[in-house]
């Protein structure tokens, strides 16, 4: 039996189903949101939400960094690479995300040097290769994917690569759980927290969630098992009374994080005074640009980027899926207009992204029975 | 609006291998991987470490150091972001 069999034992996911539906009271519609896109794969993929009493309600958060650019920063993106003599350099989902005239894999089709890579460290590599050439590196993630990025240009910095530079769209987790637990339509009775992003940044960024606004918080890991258990957790401080922020994710996550990480992150990035999320608007001090240190490898310094902002399609309601007021099904265009070979909306193109992780494996279920 | 349908409309599936919708991507989910250390490059800090399905890549160790052959780390996106005490998931 491999080790990870234990966190997906469908006999402890029944058992600790069942004492879930112990703690919930009778009457009582609970209202938990899974953070990070990670989660909500593994709760469509494993069916975790049909384990789940009728009134607990998982609602899906801004945890997807590809889902929360708006599609000024998409157009943005699309000028860099267009630009003379310039390779671009992303991850694989952030080609599929429609700007506000076509996407970046429209522009690779029209003739721009657009590459996919799998790390920064892969971008670098790109650079070396084609010293007479820029190659810029789109930079998206929370505080998983940061450090990768810091250190990537520290090295760049450290071995004399002159030609390459960053497009920076890397986010932080904690402004909008501000933002949200601030919105007046969406009451919420507890969260789900961010495995990976909580391995960089520690738990106690979430503390001001139980302190400030009198919601529990259990940081989880993916397996089934995990985010059960996570939930369970949350029905435990509800019963008890308590409301803190737990680690379910113990065996991976240290209470302060990767202080190694921090640092880096602080010498090379400082924060954005602003920055726009999609469908949440400009949320302040959420949104990181690389350092003065490092100003000489900002693309969007070395070259002029559009910067204008683009209002979402009308269709699209993104914002208040990322914003869990309404689910994936209750869009206007879900499943037809918009599906993941053809998105509309960034929810349906990554494959964190709830539309896109509810069409791919919840989208036959929607009717459940009450366990 | 309908131009802009349209033009997301024409995004197609690349032959190159990305991170589409019906798998996972390392990135946007937050997935990290563990993996082990194989071979080390001290001087420019930098490991070729394997996956428990034989994939190797070369990892920036940096956030982790000082790693040993035979370690196991959680690798995201290219850096390690965590020492892992045991085999088993994450």
């Amino acid at each position: 039996m491999k080790h990870v069999d234990e966190f997906r034992d469908p006999a402890l996911g029944q058992a600790l189903a069942g004492e879930i539906l112990g703690l919930v009271e009778p009457g009582r519609h609970y209202k938990f949101m899974e953070v990070c896109g990670g989660h909500t794969h593994s709760i469509y993929k494993f069916g975790i939400d049909d384990l789940l009493p009728a009134n607990v309600e998982l609602v899906h958060g801004p945890g997807c960094p590809v889902c929360v650019i708006p599609m000024g920063r998409v157009d943005d993106a699309i000028a860099l690479a267009h630009e003379d003599n310039v390779i671009f350099t992303c991850f694989g989902d952030m080609l599929r995300v429609p700007g506000s005239d076509g996407s970046l894999l429209d522009a690779k089709a029209e003739g721009a040097d657009i590459r996919m890579v799998y790390s920064p460290l892969d971008a670098l590599r790109i650079a070396k290769a084609n010293p007479d050439r820029d190659v810029i590196f789109m930079a998206i993630g929370f505080e998983t994917t940061a450090p990768s990025t810091a250190l990537t240009l520290k090295r760049a910095k450290m071995e004399g690569v002159g030609n390459f530079f960053c497009m920076c769209n890397h986010v932080t987790i904690v402004p909008p759980l501000r933002a949200l637990l601030d919105s007046p339509d969406l009451r919420l009775d507890g969260f789900i927290g961010p495995g990976h992003v909580s391995t960089v940044v520690g738990v106690r960024p979430f503390e001001f969630i139980p302190a400030e606004y009198g919601k529990p918080i259990a940081v989880a890991g993916f397996e089934p098992l995990d985010v059960l258990h996570a939930i369970h957790m949350i029905l435990t401080q509800l019963k008890e009374g308590r409301c803190e922020v737990e680690n379910q994710y113990a065996r991976v996550v240290p209470y302060e994080g990767n202080p190694r990480a921090l640092q880096v992150l602080s010498e090379v990035f400082e924060l954005r005074p602003h920055f726009e999320w999609r469908g949440m608007g400009f949320i302040s001090q959420s949104g990181l640009k690389l350092s003065k240190a490092y100003a000489d490898l900002d693309a969007e310094i070395r070259y002029a980027v559009p910067g204008v902002r683009v209002a979402d399609p009308k269709a699209c309601q993104c914002g208040e899926v990322l914003k869990g007021v309404i689910k994936p099904w209750e869009c206007k265009v879900f499943g037809s207009g918009c599906t993941p070979e053809r998105p509309i909306g960034t929810c349906m193109v990554s494959s964190e992204g709830a539309c896109a992780a509810y069409y791919n494996y919840g989208r036959f279920a929607r009717e459940r029975e009450v366990v | 609006m309908s131009r802009m349908i349209a033009n997301a409309a024409s995004a197609f599936a690349p032959s190159a291998p990305v991170c589409d919708h019906t798998t996972s991507c390392i990135t946007c989910g937050d997935v990290a991987v563990p993996m082990n250390v194989m071979r080390l490059d001290d001087e420019r800090g930098l490991a070729l470490c394997a996956d428990d399905d034989g994939n190797s890549e070369t990892v920036e160790t940096d956030l982790v150091a000082p790693v040993a052959p035979g370690d196991r780390l959680l690798v995201h996106a290219g850096t390690a972001i965590a020492m892992l005490s045991e085999e088993g998931p994450v």
